[in-house]
């Protein structure tokens, strides 16, 4: 696993006090979009398409500041939009810093490079470089070319200057495992920290609808391409979702484990559903109806979900909750790595 | 009915017109839906409105539908991409700097790009603008601008470099030899123009040279001289080749701030040769210092494996270069607080 022991510790630790204070729920990333223009058009992307006024607004540094205080996740997404078009970013991530909040900043690289002088290598900071495949495959998700390219001239030059690195892979119908899994190759020869892989949402307001992946061709999918993995591989996620996604282990959806703010509030219910807004984080964790979401549920929109903001918090809520679940995740661990 | 339609608008990705209860009408994007209440911004995105259903009587979808649109234009680009030369920041031009009162200008700051010859000289840019160096370049800030230093070599890497960054401000540094007898190492030049061994002579322009010699000309150990500058395709490595080059007003001769000129006017953009003067007039080089090299570390100590002749030369031409970087690295420490305004400067024409 390629998450630092430093970021494991703060995250067991917040999930301990929780369980102690008797919490059921609790949040464990803060998704914060401080802004929703972007600099690409994706085509499996339904989180941009709005008019342009509010595409021109953002969240300011004390709002950012303030969503995370209210929330209290060790961990903040920081998504978008691109979020290196916000004039504050290195403000924001700065504030962040200062609270102590481990900060994954999700970005496309367009503009890493040219910022990266705003930023300062911290063990609390990880450009998380969106990378949806090999070359081909990257470029025609982002409809545009030559963005790989500069994407990893961008993770080599953050991983030079001693940034931390993850990427993000988002994966959808016709994705080749063998492919993938020398793409897998690439970017750990890159010297990142590690990869996070997930099958894409089938947002509803996205440009193309034809490529979202079903539930069992996700499992289908994974299970090829994470079938022996090669052991330079390290992802920057629950070894438990691996298994998930592999189709080897059962999870519902965590919707409140990842809460999402931006310029409109507090999304209910997660990441990916906009069934609303609440003002606060604690309206939204205490008004919102979650038996309407996940799995369980049958609600339609959740049928095909395995994203990893809603199964993610599902599996480290496993791990960290009892012994038998450090034990699974211990295996978990050992079997990938052989 | 209205229940329906406010469905609708909460799914909607544009504008929609709420006709009142008591006839007025609001045009705004809804983002919430309650079972009592709607919430919207308004039309420009800075007031949030929470309306009762009940208040609601009509609702109109009169502005374009975001999502429809991203759709539209997919489809039709069926599966072309977008060229690689696209701008970075997309349909979103880079907020120009704030003023006193903290507002953003319109127009996009560009960075300043720095342009030199060899990866010597770019430890001295490098470390004036507190960059690390790598691959061929350093990225770092000049006073409150964005500022790129690149090694281009020897020729023609300057237009390649202007295309790349399209700067708002070129400035070739680096090394010279002095045709003028009373500059000694260290001696910063500023041209006022640069001529090619054709005869050809681009003028700088005044704002941009006028700030740079304010700035330049105070409070330092170096002189500032303003002059030609000759920009040959060999270097004038002897004493006898210089003198051949002496000209009344010119002062030194580089191999690189001519093309670094000629691609800053082909973009339209202001540009400064800054030289500093590594070896005087009456000095000789080294052989092999008369090639660009990535290193003169190896050649160098063969160089000086000679004899103690050699030796001592190579110690002298040691000295002369920390000096000139000394000088460079200060020089452009200098240059910073004014370098915002030169780079929006207009070109000379």
């Amino acid at each position: 696993m390629g998450i630092p022991w430093s970021q494991m510790f703060a995250v067991a630790r917040h999930v301990m006090k929780q369980r102690i204070a008797g919490r059921t729920r609790y949040p464990l990333v803060l998704m914060l979009e401080p802004l929703f223009r972007c600099n690409l058009a994706c085509t499996g992307c339904g989180k941009i398409q709005y008019p342009t006024a509010l595409l021109k607004k953002h969240l300011s540094v004390e709002d950012c500041l303030m969503a995370s205080d209210e929330c209290g996740a060790p961990v903040v997404s920081i998504a978008g939009g691109e979020p290196l078009l916000h004039p504050q970013i290195s403000e924001i991530v700065r504030g962040l810093i200062g609270r102590g909040r481990f900060i994954y900043l999700c970005t496309n690289a367009l503009l890493l490079e040219d910022k990266l002088d705003q930023f300062e290598p911290d063990p609390h900071l990880s450009f998380s470089v969106h990378m949806d495949g090999p070359r081909t495959e990257h470029d025609a998700s982002v409809c545009r070319a030559g963005v790989y390219d500069k994407a990893v001239a961008a993770i080599r030059a953050a991983v030079h200057r001693g940034f931390r690195v993850t990427t993000n892979t988002t994966l959808f119908d016709g994705a080749n495992p063998d492919r993938m899994r020398r793409f897998f190759d690439d970017m750990m020869a890159l010297g990142i920290e590690g990869m996070m892989i997930s099958p894409g949402y089938s947002y509803r307001k996205a440009p193309d609808q034809d490529h979202f992946l079903r539930r069992e061709q996700s499992h289908r999918l994974f299970s090829r391409m994470l079938a022996a993995p090669a052991r330079r591989w390290r992802f920057n996620q629950s070894p438990l979702f691996l298994q998930f996604l592999m189709g080897k282990r059962d999870f519902d959806c965590t919707p409140w484990g990842n809460p999402t703010y931006n310029i409109f509030g507090w999304q209910r219910p997660c990441y990916l559903l906009q069934d609303g807004y609440a003002r606060t984080f604690r309206e939204l964790m205490e008004q919102t109806e979650w038996s309407r979401y996940g799995h369980a549920s049958g609600n339609p929109r959740c049928r095909d979900c395995m994203v990893h903001c809603g199964f993610e918090p599902t599996a480290i809520n496993t791990s960290f909750g009892s012994l038998r679940g450090m034990g699974e995740t211990a295996l978990a661990l050992v079997k990938e790595r052989r | 009915m209205i229940d329906a339609l406010l469905d609708r608008a909460f799914d909607y990705r544009g504008y929609v017109t709420l006709s009142q209860r008591d006839g007025g009408r609001l045009v705004g994007f809804i983002y919430d839906r309650g079972p009592a209440h709607v919430e919207l911004f308004d039309e420009a995105a800075r007031r949030r409105i929470r309306l009762p259903v009940d208040q609601i009587t009509g609702v109109e979808f009169t502005g374009e539908d975001s999502a429809a649109r991203a759709q539209q234009i997919w489809e039709r680009r069926k599966g072309a991409l977008e060229p690689a030369d696209t701008a970075a920041w997309g349909d979103w031009s880079e907020p120009g700097p704030r003023d006193r009162r903290g507002r953003r200008g319109p127009r996009a700051r560009r960075p300043v790009l720095i342009l030199v010859a060899l990866p010597a000289e770019l430890r001295s840019v490098a470390g004036a603008l507190g960059a690390r160096r790598g691959g061929g370049g350093a990225r770092g800030r000049l006073g409150a601008v964005r500022a790129v230093a690149l090694a281009v070599g020897v020729g023609g890497g300057a237009a390649r470099a202007v295309a790349a960054e399209r700067p708002g401000l070129v400035i070739s540094c680096g090394f010279a030899g002095a045709l003028d007898p009373a500059l000694v190492p260290g001696d910063l030049v500023l041209a006022s123009s640069v001529r090619d061994e054709a005869g050809e002579s681009i003028a700088a322009s005044e704002p941009v040279l006028g700030a740079a010699r304010r700035v330049l000309d105070s409070g330092d150990p170096a002189c500032l001289a303003e002059g030609e500058l000759l920009c040959t395709t060999e270097v004038a490595a002897t004493a006898e080749a210089k003198r051949a080059l002496i000209r009344p007003g010119r002062l030194a001769v580089d191999l690189e701030s001519g093309p670094a000129a000629h691609a800053a006017r082909r973009a339209g953009v202001a540009w400064l040769a800054l030289r500093v003067v590594l070896d005087p007039l009456d000095a000789d080089l080294p052989a092999f210092a008369l090639a660009a090299r990535a290193s003169y570390v190896v050649p160098a100590l063969r160089h000086a494996l000679r004899g103690p002749r050699a030796a001592a030369e190579l110690a002298e031409l040691a000295r002369r270069a920390r000096t000139a970087s000394r000088s460079l690295s200060r020089a452009l420490g200098r240059l910073a607080p004014v370098v915002g305004g030169l780079a929006d400067a207009e070109p000379a024409s």
